[in-house]
């Protein structure tokens, strides 16, 4: 079997960067949930700053997805590995604004108390945290099965969504005076949901990337 | 259109004792690019030559199965080569032009097969060299040698002489190979003109090449077809572990 050095090790390169940038996301999506919980806008302040991090990872990934395929013209799976890496670094960089936005949002809340205690949007975050860890490492594992089960995942996501959605809109017709607040805590629950929502895409890359097939985890 | 121009059923063929072909089967459809991929030694220029008949001049070349065009056994004994290859048209890798003038170059087969008046001649050669997108360089100097031209010239050159007696079919073995980027690109361009009018069958060791200019791709390994499919699909998603390998390098 011949080898090809340069290009294998231009892929775990890529695979690392990847990684890190994974992690990253999961911390500030870990970290803008924990600012809301504890009204803690240092931390918040945090996530927003470090945004600049993951766009510029992205920006990198995607420099060496162009030079990988420029220099050395991947076909078959290699060609989808790279798609796949190109892809998913999109998806972790839009998860990455919409910790932002969270963060933001959670700026905006600085002088409201919360309308009642959290407990199902920090168990969404803990969900969402959980599927960007599955999508990647169904990347590296190059694992169609863990890929699939992004979209059980996603499933429970959802239900936890359409719950807090009922229970917020019950503390809004309760008491009108917390309609702005809860508002927020409605966007936000909205906001980790759509970060579900590109965790299954990068179980979509993932399994475009095992067998060039186009699925749909999201239905 | 797109019909299937020539089909071969269980080809086998033997040089000596050595079996370079084992018994192919595959379809070329009719105004569509197909190309030939595979390491050296494969057997797919060896198949190439075998749908002109261009191995008969090897004297222990021994063929046995089916080659049709469109329809009719092109291996049958009263089949005519000359009519046959002048319906199946070739080219080579390194150009190869007479050391005649550009004009007598193109001239030349349209002469062999007949053809007298030079009004008619002129009318030839000049079509031939436009389609072969060659007639604006050289239509000042169609009577200087041939061999004057640049390789990438004297590659089209010899493609418009492989038109100029109207071919149904142009097999092209490593057309650019020999040629540099532009001179390349110049020939694939004119491969995407040419398929309106021509069936072409083309060997490459350029993937990427293959990739670009075909609509169908055949990988070929040790004088077998191991996959056949449209080219979008075997480049991108490869049926066959041994395709895979090949194409991503990682063969050997």
């Amino acid at each position: 079997m011949a080898t090809r050095t340069a290009f294998d090790e231009a892929l775990k390169v890529l695979q690392r960067d990847l990684l890190r940038m994974g992690s990253l996301v999961e911390t500030a999506i870990q970290d803008s949930v924990q600012a809301l919980v504890q009204g803690n806008i240092g931390l918040a302040e945090k996530v927003i700053a470090g945004d600049d991090v993951i766009d510029q990872l992205q920006i990198q990934l995607e420099d060496c997805c162009m030079k990988l395929i420029v220099t050395q013209q991947p076909m078959a799976k290699d060609l989808r590995r790279i798609g796949a890496a190109w892809h998913i670094a999109i998806d972790l960089e839009r998860m990455a604004d919409i910790a932002v936005n969270i963060a933001k949002a959670v700026r905006r809340m600085a002088k409201e108390s919360l309308a009642k205690p959290l407990i199902d949007i920090p168990r969404m975050a803990d969900l969402c945290q959980q599927m960007v860890r599955t999508g990647l490492d169904a990347y590296i594992r190059e694992d169609e099965q863990l890929a699939w089960g992004l979209s059980e995942l996603d499933d429970r996501l959802d239900a936890l969504y359409k719950q807090v959605f009922r229970e917020l809109v019950a503390v809004m017709l309760e008491n009108p005076q917390t309609v702005a607040p809860v508002a927020h805590l409605l966007f936000i629950a909205r906001f980790l949901e759509r970060i579900g929502d590109h965790t299954t895409n990068i179980g979509e890359s993932v399994i475009y990337l095992v067998t060039g097939e186009h699925t749909d985890l999201n239905e | 259109m797109e019909q299937e121009k020539i089909v071969a059923t269980g080809l086998n063929l033997f040089y000596g004792e050595f079996q370079a072909l084992k018994n192919i089967n595959l379809s070329i459809r009719g105004n569509q690019v197909t190309a030939l991929i595979g390491p050296s030694g494969c057997g797919k220029s060896t198949f190439l030559r075998c749908l002109n008949r261009m191995n008969d001049i090897i004297p222990s070349c021994r063929v046995t199965g089916r080659i049709t065009f469109d329809g009719i056994d092109i291996n049958q004994p009263e089949i005519d080569v000359v009519a046959l290859r002048k319906r199946v048209g070739m080219v080579f890798q390194a150009p190869n032009p007479f050391p005649k003038t550009i004009y007598d170059n193109v001239a030349f087969a349209p002469k062999l097969h007949g053809l007298k008046d030079k009004r008619k001649l002129d009318e030839v050669v000049e079509t031939a060299l436009r389609q072969a997108a060659l007639w604006d360089e050289v239509k000042d100097r169609l009577h200087k040698p041939a061999l004057g031209l640049s390789g990438g010239q004297q590659q089209r050159l010899c493609i418009s002489r492989a038109l100029a007696i109207q071919p149904e079919v142009l097999l092209m073995d490593e057309p650019t190979s020999a040629l540099d980027p532009i001179s390349t690109l110049k020939i694939e361009e004119l491969i995407r003109e040419l398929k309106e009018m021509y069936t072409i069958v083309i060997v490459t060791h350029n993937m990427q090449q293959a990739a670009r200019i075909s609509d169908n791709t055949a990988f070929f390994l040790v004088g077998e077809v191991v996959e056949v499919g449209t080219t979008d699909v075997l480049f991108t998603r490869p049926q066959d572990q041994r395709t895979e390998d090949y194409i991503t390098g990682r063969f050997g």
